[in-house]
């Protein structure tokens, strides 16, 4: 977004200066409203994200209260230990990474199909109200979703096998049916955000310049081959911004909403437990605040380098979109 | 410009300075000057907003500053999630907490103690600040229960009698019609007969409706009452407790999951019943008030403990479903392998970043000892939250609703039997089951045991992992093969450490049973 604001005005207002090296402060005097601009966000990110960090270090010691984070023992990588003799560390990364994979190139591909499709719808109320329905789902605490989930799939009283037993099949144990989730889960979170994910395309589209759009009506060319050649390439460099972005996030889960539609519901974990959800079952029982730093810090290290690998493949295919 | 900035400057001092002054009003210097000193006290529990606690408080802190020079604060950590939330709260050192709620068997009372999370407390100081309570525990001996290498952690609510062994509550009305004598059922499995009946004649409702949190209650229920297993109530793998010793080998370190036979019957048993549809088909993601489904007749069994049935079932049952004749099968009951509660179930310790300690123990001295004190704490004002009886029981005044109108001062580390009367709601047959309980209950044998957890922490860890998985299946009889289930389970466990866990426990009960001679 910030690319978008006109380089060329930044060089006026730096152009009657001389040559001479602008020193920190004069530079910080000068762009002062842009970076105020910036401010809570840089304050987020420092309180948050920042200060924290250091705090890593818990993940290395044997915790005690009286010594604090960095005055007890420091014990190495004991804490590492349990994800690997629990067995579990492959298949809480391949979930996480599979489920992530799936969210987000399934989920970029539908935002950017809705954008265009809302892009040539030409009435403008049905617009809105399509738009205004497939952003409400958003709102929707993941709580209400796995309730919701819960009465559509059970199978004494869910809706889905009411229907089944009216037409005279037999009812489906879905809640015992670990190949199933998978669908449940990615066709939830689909429904969840794709609505709320398609309105960065459509700003995008709406940002695409109009002269393109009637010279390409002058040509005679169809709705199809104006999206083909003009609307596509135009989104580019959005889509692929927004997928680093959601790379960055590759390791972590989206916990309300797996923690809400599965739950403690053991017979489902092969499919469906995640580094988050495996993490919060293990802390909430067992007062154990170094071994989940440790995966919180495997979970970031892992993320950060998946973040770099996918930034240096970009910028080795054009340079133009990499974040870096 | 620059006046805008001598603005925010003189803000800015302003600010600094009322925070200086706040400051200053630090209890070390309120009491030199004679004003009342603050102390608070984290209680588990929703924090209530019906006023009455505010108004109650107010009438406590005109007492606690007679006796005490001191005012009392509570602390809430609420139910949702309260096991995270408690570990960080007194992770966080909150210097302003001055008394905390804690257990041996619920509120990793060990953890904290080994992690400093609470001030050691030497004799002088309780006896200086604390006398009646450290005369009365000190007579009895119990001050050796809260040790941890000789320094004394936490003050024991030892002076009151509860029952929190676990069991089925079920309805003798339809006992009776099942065919069981007097409509009380004596066997563990005997239950696959009541269930049967309440599926084929009480449409409406549940055998048992239970919910996903139940996750191993079902088990434990078999195994207490088919080994003579005890529970090492110090050691948990997640949600789970999976060393035990047995009466006959006090000595030797083992676990009901990982050796016999009973855990396969157990699980068999399982299995036969979620065949017979005895929960619902996803009872693993239910999360229903079954205890109200009980009170509306859907559900033909609920589980918890002793208390909860002389406190709340009976008297609920005997309103909400006349005639239903609640009764109470406990775990252990066949062959009398159950336990006293253990007199650390409920304590008060110290926080180790407390301002006051010193006051902090004067205040609960008073709240434990001083009979107007601790009424007001416990039952609040009298007339408008209670009313005793003309034959001397706790009652409650004309409109009362326990769900809307409850104190909930929530102290449950200091309560004392002398001050508590027989209430209203409780069963009329309470003394009988406690009787009952009483003639062949054992007394847990390790209260003094600790068990050092800093090496097998992460083996622990990825126990909890394993059991996690397997237990809720198997309790819940979800797995077609539950032999093959078990191997599995078993075979994980091991590869997770249970071995080494295992011997280290040992190492651990061989030193402290050298050590009692």
């Amino acid at each position: 977004m910030v690319a978008a604001l006109t380089p060329a005005r930044v060089q006026l207002r730096e152009a009657p200066t001389t040559d001479k090296p602008r020193s920190l402060l004069s530079r910080i005097s000068r762009n002062k409203t842009l970076l105020l601009m910036c401010l809570p966000a840089i304050v987020f990110f420092i309180v948050f994200n920042y200060i924290p960090l250091p705090g890593a270090w818990i993940a290395f010691t044997n915790f005690n209260y009286r010594d604090g984070i960095f005055g007890s023992p420091f014990v190495g990588m004991r804490n590492f230990e349990f994800l690997i003799q629990s067995g579990q560390l492959w298949l809480l990364t391949k979930n996480t990474l599979l489920y992530n994979l799936a969210f987000i190139v399934l989920g970029n591909i539908l935002q950017v199909a809705l954008a265009i499709m809302l892009n040539e719808i030409r009435s403008k109320y049905f617009k809105k109200i399509s738009q205004a329905v497939m952003f409400l789902p958003y709102f929707i605490s993941v709580v209400l979703v796995g309730v919701i989930a819960f009465n559509l799939l059970n199978f004494d009283t869910g809706a889905l096998n009411a229907l089944i037993e009216q037409t005279g099949g037999d009812p489906i144990k879905i809640y015992s049916i670990a190949g199933a989730w998978p669908i449940i889960i990615i066709a939830f979170h689909l429904w969840q955000s794709t609505g709320y994910g398609s309105i960065v395309y459509f700003a995008a589209i709406m940002g695409i310049d109009n002269s393109l759009f009637e010279a390409a009506a002058i040509d005679g060319a169809s709705a199809w081959q104006r999206i083909r050649y003009i609307i596509l390439p135009s989104l580019k460099p959005t889509f692929i911004i927004l997928l680093l972005f959601s790379l960055g996030g590759i390791m972590k889960g989206n916990f309300g909403l797996f923690w809400n539609l599965v739950g403690n519901n053991a017979a489902l974990y092969q499919t469906t437990d995640i580094i988050e959800t495996s993490v919060y079952r293990m802390i909430i029982s067992q007062n154990n605040f170094t071994s989940s730093a440790a995966v919180g810090l495997y979970q970031s290290l892992f993320g950060f380098a998946i973040v770099m690998l996918a930034n240096w493949i970009v910028r080795r295919i054009n340079e133009d979109y990499a974040l870096f | 410009m620059r006046k805008s900035l001598a603005r925010a400057g003189a803000a800015a001092l302003t600010l600094a300075m009322s925070v200086t002054a706040l400051a200053a009003c630090s209890p070390g210097e309120a009491e030199e000057s004679g004003e009342p000193t603050t102390i608070t006290m984290l209680v588990l529990g929703d924090k209530p907003t019906n006023g009455r606690l505010e108004a109650m408080l107010e009438k406590l802190n005109v007492r606690l500053e007679e006796e005490a020079n001191a005012n009392l604060d509570l602390f809430y950590v609420e139910w949702a999630d309260w096991q995270t939330q408690y570990n960080t709260q007194l992770l966080s050192g909150d210097d302003s907490i001055d008394l905390i709620t804690t257990a041996t068997d619920w509120l990793f009372a060990w953890e904290n103690a080994e992690k400093g999370a609470f001030l050691p407390l030497s004799e002088e100081m309780l006896q200086e600040h604390a006398p009646r309570t450290w005369e009365q525990v000190d007579a009895e001996g119990h001050w050796e229960l809260t040790k941890l290498d000789g320094e004394i952690q936490f003050i024991p609510e030892d002076n009151f009698t509860q029952w929190t062994n676990h069991g089925f509550f079920y309805r003798g009305d339809w006992a009776t019609e099942a065919g069981f004598e007097d409509g009380t059922i004596t066997k563990f499995e005997d239950f696959t007969t009541y269930f049967e009946w309440v599926k084929e004649n009480q449409k409406e409702a549940y055998p048992w409706d239970a919910a996903a949190g139940a996750s191993d209650v079902a088990l434990t229920g078999y195994l207490q009452g088919h080994t003579d297993g005890q529970t090492i109530q110090q050691v948990s793998a997640g949600n789970y407790f999976p060393f035990q010793t047995t009466e006959s080998d006090p000595n030797t370190v083992g676990s009901w999951y990982m050796e016999g036979d009973e855990l396969l019957e157990a699980a068999e048993l399982a299995k036969e019943w979620n065949e017979l549809g005895v929960w619902r088909e996803d009872a693993l993601n239910y999360d229903g008030d079954t205890r109200e489904e009980f009170y509306a007749g859907l559900s033909g069994t609920d589980q918890h403990h002793t208390q909860t049935f002389v406190g709340s079932i009976v008297d609920n049952m005997t309103k909400k479903q006349p005639g239903s004749d609640p009764k109470f099968f406990y775990w252990g009951q066949e062959n009398g392998n159950y336990f006293r509660d253990i007199l650390t179930h409920g304590a008060m310790a110290v926080n180790a970043t407390s301002q006051n300690p010193e006051k902090a123990l004067e205040v609960y001295d008073v709240l434990r000892n001083d009979e107007e004190a601790y009424k007001l704490l416990n039952f609040g004002i009298e007339g408008t939250d209670y009313v005793m009886t003309d034959d001397g029981k706790l009652g409650y005044p004309e409109g009362y609703d326990s769900s809307t109108d409850a104190l909930g001062s929530n102290f449950w580390a200091g309560r004392m039997d002398e001050f508590e009367p027989d209430r209203v709601t409780d069963a009329p047959n309470k003394q009988e089951i406690y009787d009952q309980l009483d003639a062949s209950a054992k007394d847990y044998p390790y209260s003094t045991l600790i068990v050092n957890k800093d090496l097998i922490d992460p083996t622990l860890a990825a126990m909890g992992g394993v059991l996690s998985e397997y237990i809720p299946q198997l309790q819940y009889g979800k797995f077609d093969d539950p032999a093959a289930a078990i191997d599995e389970m078993r075979q994980k466990l091991i590869d997770a450490g249970y071995e080494d866990a295992r011997d280290s426990i040992q190492t651990d009960l061989d030193a402290w049973a050298e050590s009692q001679g």
